[in-house]
């Protein structure tokens, strides 16, 4: 089965690779062409690159903005979710007690909750509240899936730290508590932080609530931002195309960067159970 | 079942099941109250006749009301009214009859506001538009009323329209327009907007082919919803399977291809779906200009113009981001299964095929079964991607359902309806879970739930 790869190994794995990538290359390709090349050259390099369009990008749309909000909302919520769902998921991996099962189903079945089913209501009691069109009235939905995904990942985590630590904790007279926050939550720390990241991306790509909710300009989140660039003849291809790429290389590098967290936390959630 | 020793009841284990519930606590509140609450409010809200964009509609309610602002009004011309009867010989011929009108609209005035808590809120309405101003606090403008008082007010009404239609003469004289006064007045009694289950019955008769001979909105858009979900989760798994398969092994640049991998799942779908519809663009997108080169499409702009085309282009686009995701997560899987298994297997001279179908399978059924089921529900609420790419367009030809219930609520601001809607959504999910559990994989799923316990 596992012979040494060989040619047609890695012309399948080229293949593959330029299957996913070339989209990503021909955006950016996109983005540093004159508008007018856009319209007149399929050609796949360019000899008069410009940085007219993200000069655009941020002028014609208040781009910067966007990306603050987006930033501020997704973090917040990153913030939240961990904090609640990291004693949630220590109480499920280490306690014993009852309804846990049911706790677990529970949580499950509301992060499988089609977004389509809440919003209304939501949408609702925000505008009630006043609170459309601010940051907080977004991370108050984002907190509803992003705190039982958060949980499902940190309890698996949770699960994997040996457990004789927290023992030896105890027996030195630790309570459960300390033996949480003094024995686990080190240990836990690459859990935590691998499902911040997968938090912050999920929210970070979140379109539904961010387009219903906030309708102010000045409070867009990037997802509704990149597409509020419209002219009126003509779609204007280069600044979206900036902006994507603007969009699109934070989460490059965060995932060039924790790559193997990653995969670890996505395989984890789906695959070890 | 191990039998367990019985222990004494133990403070110290009472002390950690109290720590858990505490810990859990704050959680399960909030899942609660920003989860299980808007369910049921949705459920709730999809009985009424709500619409945001109707001034009598936009709660949800289940008493009558009142609209005081436009009563108190109509009492100034129903006056005028009466002076204009009063001064016409015609229309003034039987002076008693014009009384009796006239006593029972006073009456029906005067039983108003002995109504509990209607007194206060009718003179301020008064004092506003003796200045005049709109009423612009719905709190005053608007009154609970009893059912019975409403029977009583609808009765008076018409009893007074009647009396108004047999004086009339000729069109338009002053009693004509007195008749058509109470008709203010009988609109300024707004009934409650439950409406029962007629939202779910009307969704019902959208299933079905309808007069025009062609299938309801809804029909079209289950069948448009469902078959984005069963042709793109196919490709994918399938895809997925052999990526994973062929990918499953030592070489140079692994991390690169899961570096690769990873970039379509960590890009928003917005932005994939912008991107997408620039590649598929008739006059600029690459894509689109290669399939014409190759002679598959007569013209790049059938991609998004056509119904066959805008259906490729979605399912396309959710193929090419989310199977990199799925090979992943099944070559996590097969990483689990031991070479030993395939080296007796094939000591004992089973072919790979067989290999395949024996070992590979079997034991990769959990992880399939699980990505299966959550790309299944991923994929069954598309919106963004739709929304974006084709707009739900040509027509309504890819309109998913979750765009179905979104444009319902936001554009037409339609919330009883389109709550209606989304626990259509909601049910189909709930219904997809339990089929999956039930029928691919109870042990898969409580043995997810067991391992964390």
């Amino acid at each position: 089965m596992k012979k040494n790869p060989g040619f047609g190994f890695y012309t399948f794995l080229v293949v593959f690779l330029l299957f996913i990538l070339f989209p990503f290359y021909y955006i950016f390709l996109t983005s540093i062409r004159t508008p007018l090349e856009i319209f007149s050259t399929f050609n796949l390099y360019t000899l008069s690159p410009t940085i007219q369009n993200y000069i655009r990008a941020f002028t014609v749309r208040p781009f910067g903005r966007y990306l603050y909000n987006s930033f501020v909302v997704s973090g917040v919520t990153t913030f939240i979710s961990i904090v609640f769902a990291s004693f949630t998921a220590y109480a499920v991996a280490r306690l014993k007690f009852k309804g846990k099962s049911l706790l677990l189903a529970v949580v499950l079945g509301v992060s499988m909750f089609p977004q389509i089913a809440i919003i209304s209501p939501i949408y609702i009691f925000l505008r009630d509240m006043g609170l459309r069109n601010t940051h907080i009235g977004l991370v108050i939905p984002y907190i509803t899936f992003s705190l039982p995904l958060a949980i499902w990942y940190l309890s698996t985590f949770f699960k994997e730290i040996p457990f004789s630590l927290e023992e030896a904790a105890k027996i030195d007279g630790a309570s459960p508590f300390q033996a949480f926050y003094k024995v686990i939550a080190p240990l836990a720390a690459p859990g935590v932080f691998t499902t911040a990241i997968l938090v912050f991306i999920g929210a970070w790509n979140e379109y539904l609530f961010a387009f219903t909710l906030n309708t102010d300009d000045r409070m867009r989140t990037v997802t509704v931002g990149i597409t509020m660039f419209n002219a009126q003849y003509s779609i204007p291809w280069g600044d979206i195309a900036a902006a994507a790429v603007i969009v699109t290389v934070p989460l490059i590098v965060m995932v060039l960067l924790f790559q193997k967290r990653i995969v670890s936390g996505l395989t984890s959630g789906a695959v070890k159970g | 079942m191990k039998l367990k020793r019985k222990k004494p009841v133990n403070l110290e284990r009472k002390h950690e099941a109290l720590t858990a519930y505490l810990m859990v606590f704050p959680s399960i509140l909030i899942i609660l109250a920003m989860a299980l609450w808007p369910v049921i409010s949705s459920f709730w809200n999809s009985l009424f006749d709500l619409r945001l964009n109707h001034p009598a509609k936009n709660k949800i309610t289940l008493e009558y009301r009142i609209n005081l602002e436009r009563f108190v009004d109509t009492q100034y011309y129903i006056n005028s009214i009466f002076r204009q009867i009063r001064a016409s010989e015609e229309l003034n011929s039987d002076p008693a009859k014009v009384d009796e009108i006239y006593n029972g609209l006073v009456e029906l005035r005067e039983n108003l506001k002995i109504q509990p808590g209607i007194i206060d809120k009718y003179i301020k309405v008064e004092e506003i538009l003796n200045n005049m101003k709109p009423v612009t606090d719905e709190d005053i403008r608007y009154a609970v009323v009893s059912k019975d008082f409403a029977e009583h007010y609808l009765a008076k009404v018409e009893s007074a329209r009647n009396g108004f239609q047999a004086l009339s003469k000729a069109n338009d004289d002053a009693a004509d327009q007195g008749a058509e006064l109470m008709e203010e007045l009988r609109t300024s009694l707004l009934e409650p907007n439950y409406i029962g289950f007629d939202n779910y019955a009307r969704y019902a008769g959208e299933l079905g082919v309808q007069e025009n001979g062609e299938i309801g909105r809804l029909g079209k858009s289950l069948i448009n919803t469902i078959i984005i979900t069963v042709v793109s989760v196919f490709f994918e798994l399938v895809l997925g399977i052999i990526i994973a398969l062929i990918i499953n092994r030592p070489y140079v640049g692994r991390g690169l291809t899961r570096a690769a991998v990873l970039v379509p799942w960590a890009v928003p779908t917005v932005v994939s779906a912008r991107m997408w519809a620039f590649l598929y663009d008739g006059q600029t997108g690459i894509f689109a200009h290669w399939l014409v080169k190759l002679g598959i499409i007569k013209d790049g702009g059938v991609l998004l113009s056509t119904k066959a085309g805008a259906f490729f282009s979605v399912i396309f686009a959710d193929v090419w981001k989310t199977t990199p995701y799925m090979a992943l997560l099944l070559l996590a899987g097969l990483q689990g299964i031991s070479d030993d298994l395939y080296e007796a297997a094939s000591i004992d001279g089973a072919n790979r095929i067989k290999q395949f179908f024996h070992i590979t399978l079997p034991l990769l059924k959990p992880t399939i079964v699980v990505s299966l089921l959550f790309r299944t529900l991923d994929a069954f609420r598309i919106f963004d991607l739709i929304f974006v790419l084709t707009g739900g367009g040509p027509g309504n030809s890819t309109e998913s359902i979750s765009m179905y219930a979104y444009t319902t609520m936001f554009s037409q601001m339609e919330f009883g309806r389109g709550a209606t809607l989304s626990i259509v959504v909601f049910l189909c999910v709930a219904l997809i879970s339990f089929i999956y559990i039930k029928f691919l994989g109870a042990d898969v799923m409580g043995g997810r739930l067991e391992q964390r316990r």
